[in-house]
């Protein structure tokens, strides 16, 4: 084990990732509405030790009521329509939703009309759009980071409240 | 070969069962069921694989009946209730015929009965508390320990299979890609190789050296993760890591040589869209060894972890017996022992003189598992440094234009060895478009096995289980 420690090490000098030079959290619930799992071995990745979203006070909730921000990747379909909209309505407010890959986005539109219900902004109020067929790690971490600034900018009094 | 493709050869309804049972007893190896619809009527398909080649037959159902081969062929148990489901074959024989695809509200129809004294249900999903895919497993338990499970998934179905009909054969491959990110590469070459069978097209070896390399890249980075997902399972946080590490190093090797993490659109039928050139391979092959020499170091980190050992060995086995009974695939069929790998008889790919990796215990249990995917990472790293050695200057082929012709009554089938197992693509087309497109994933052959090697082991040992399995709900929903 201390081999593979030391191994973690080396690695994170060898990468160099800055220091991330912000304050602040945002706790993030995942929900997969019909991905094609690229977007979640892109999540993963991005909380790798390549990555390490988490040195930005990025995490993964467990429970949509412990999170800020719900990530939704995949079309939503039409049997994923309602478990999402019940992890939405399970989140404390304010709450924020990001929608994660070009399917979420109503990019690309994959399968049969009868099985999905449409992009995520059809059934949930999206914040923040991350593009991409799978996003990047690196641009998976900028668009959460984005909904992290528009939740500070909430605090301050400047953001709506969907109910 | 004189007609392109396989014949579908007509069955009478009432000989379906023996049939398929005289084909198994042949030697012949289930592969897919599904059904069609033809004119008024559904007809249902079975393929199977034998010493000429696949076979392909049909029977139409006699108002919407027919023989179920379940009693004979359990591993059909899934493909059945699927085509009853979605097509509403009522299957004689296979009672009760549970709901699958569909998603009643009421519990008995779709979950085991379990009586006895004291036990209760866990419902898990279909979201998870990680970063995971959907799908939701009813448990029974007693105590600690599971009885039984039952496996609710296509949550995340998407009718790629019924979007993909009336398409144009070479344009239908974006929905079995699409399929899954993670067996992007074996579920596109299933569908390019069916379609290729269909139309009489036999790739050349530079296109069969082209995919060889694309399935192993991706076989890598899968295994790679594999092995991190089940130190993830007992919360074993540096080889998680680790190999994370490894796999995105992959990742990035896959972005150099092909413009794409998970190489997306580099199988095309009969061409070859990738283009890799020499100084690329060259460097591909250097940054190959570090990551195996790398990997083949936090291997023995994990192997020789008596804490990680302890909680590998024993748990979530699977017999020899119900491998073979349940049609397992892939790793999970050759850890339990059953030296099966379509790698070793692969037309069309270039793998000369493959032997299925084999433990020296097939235990057929989490530990099994895990280390046949590390012996297999070791093979997959010899036959890349082959491969990147004489990347036949360019490996990108120009488009090569196959006899349009479809002869009538005919169907393509195309089989790959995903990273999760033998994947079957089965194609119908009709006047150059296509008619049913069927896939059956290693990830779908192998869901029941999972649940059988489930029971008798403890809750919280699931996860781990799960993920010694490592399949995709994506692949299955469809």
């Amino acid at each position: 084990m201390f081999v593979l420690l030391r191994e973690l090490q080396r690695l994170r000098r060898q990468i160099g990732l800055r220091p991330p030079g912000r304050s602040g959290s945002l706790a993030v619930r995942h929900v997969d509405a019909g991905s094609c799992n690229g977007c979640e071995h892109e999540l993963g990745a991005c909380f790798g030790p390549h990555y390490d979203a988490g040195r930005f006070g990025l995490s993964v909730a467990a429970s949509p009521r412990h999170a800020d921000a719900l990530l939704v990747s995949g079309t939503v379909t039409t049997r994923m329509a309602s478990p999402l909209r019940t992890a939405y309505e399970s989140m404390p407010e304010p709450r924020w939703v990001i929608a994660l890959g070009d399917c979420a986005l109503g990019l690309t539109f994959l399968g049969d009309e009868t099985e999905l219900a449409g992009p995520v902004e059809t059934l949930l109020p999206v914040d923040v759009f991350i593009p991409g067929c799978p996003p990047q790690p690196e641009a998976i971490a900028k668009g959460l980071l984005e909904a992290m600034d528009q939740s500070r900018g909430a605090k301050l009094g400047r953001r709506r409240l969907h109910l | 070969m004189s007609v392109p493709g396989s014949a579908i050869q007509l069955v009478p309804a009432d000989q379906w069962r023996s049939t398929c049972e005289g084909l198994v007893d042949e030697g012949g190896r289930f592969l897919a069921l599904y059904a069609v619809r033809e004119n008024e009527d559904v007809a249902v398909r079975a393929a199977f694989d034998g010493p000429q080649g696949p076979t392909l037959i049909s029977c139409t159902t006699e108002s919407g009946v027919a023989e179920s081969i379940v009693p004979v062929i359990p591993a059909a148990g899934w493909d059945e209730r699927e085509a009853h489901d979605a097509y509403g074959v009522d299957f004689e024989g296979h009672r009760p015929l549970r709901a699958l695809l569909a998603h009643p509200d009421d519990l008995s129809e779709w979950v085991v009965p379990v009586h006895g004294h004291d036990p209760y249900q866990v419902a898990v999903g279909p979201i998870h508390a990680g970063v995971i895919e959907s799908g939701h497993f009813r448990f029974r338990v007693v105590g600690e320990s599971i009885l039984h499970v039952d496996l609710r998934l296509f949550y995340k179905h998407r009718g790629l299979e019924r979007a993909a009909e009336g398409r144009p054969l070479s344009t239908g491959i974006a929905f079995a890609q699409r399929a899954c990110a993670a067996c992007a590469v074996s579920n596109s070459v299933a569908y390019a190789q069916a379609v290729e069978s269909l139309q009489g097209y036999r790739p050349s070896p530079r296109l069969a050296r082209v995919r060889t390399l694309l399935l192993e890249l991706e076989r890598l980075y899968n295994h790679l993760n594999d092995i991190g997902a089940a130190c993830a399972g007992i919360g074993f946080a540096p080889g998680n890591m680790a190999f994370s590490a490894l796999k995105e190093r992959v990742h990035r090797l896959n972005q150099a040589l092909s413009g794409h993490r998970f190489l997306f659109e580099t199988i095309a039928v009969s061409r070859s869209p990738a283009t890799i050139d020499r100084a690329a391979a060259a460097e591909a092959r250097a940054e190959v060894e570090t990551i195996a020499e790398d990997a083949r170091r936090a291997w023995r980190e994990v192997l020789f972890n008596a804490s990680v050992q302890d909680r590998f060995l024993g748990v979530g086995r699977l017999s020899l017996d119900d491998a073979l009974r349940l049609g397992t695939v892939g790793p999970a069929a050759r850890a339990s022992g059953l030296r099966r790998d379509a790698r070793s008889d692969a037309p069309g790919l270039e793998y000369p003189g493959f032997e299925p990796a084999s433990l020296r215990h097939s235990d057929g249990d989490v530990a099994a598992r895990v280390n046949l995917r590390a012996l297999e990472v070791d093979a997959t790293v010899a036959l890349l440094h082959e491969l990147l050695a004489r990347p036949a200057v360019p490996l990108a082929e120009p488009s090569a234009e196959a006899a349009l012709e479809i002869a009538p009554g005919r169907a393509g089938i195309g089989v790959v060895e995903s990273p999760r197992g033998e994947t079957v693509c089965v194609l119908e087309a009709a006047e150059g478009l296509l008619t049913r497109m069927h896939l059956r994933t290693g990830s779908y052959a192998n869901w029941p096995s999972l649940a059988h090697a489930a029971a008798g082991n403890l809750l919280p040992d699931f996860p781990l289980i799960n993920k010694s399995f490592e399949l995709c709900y994506s692949c299955s929903d469809r």
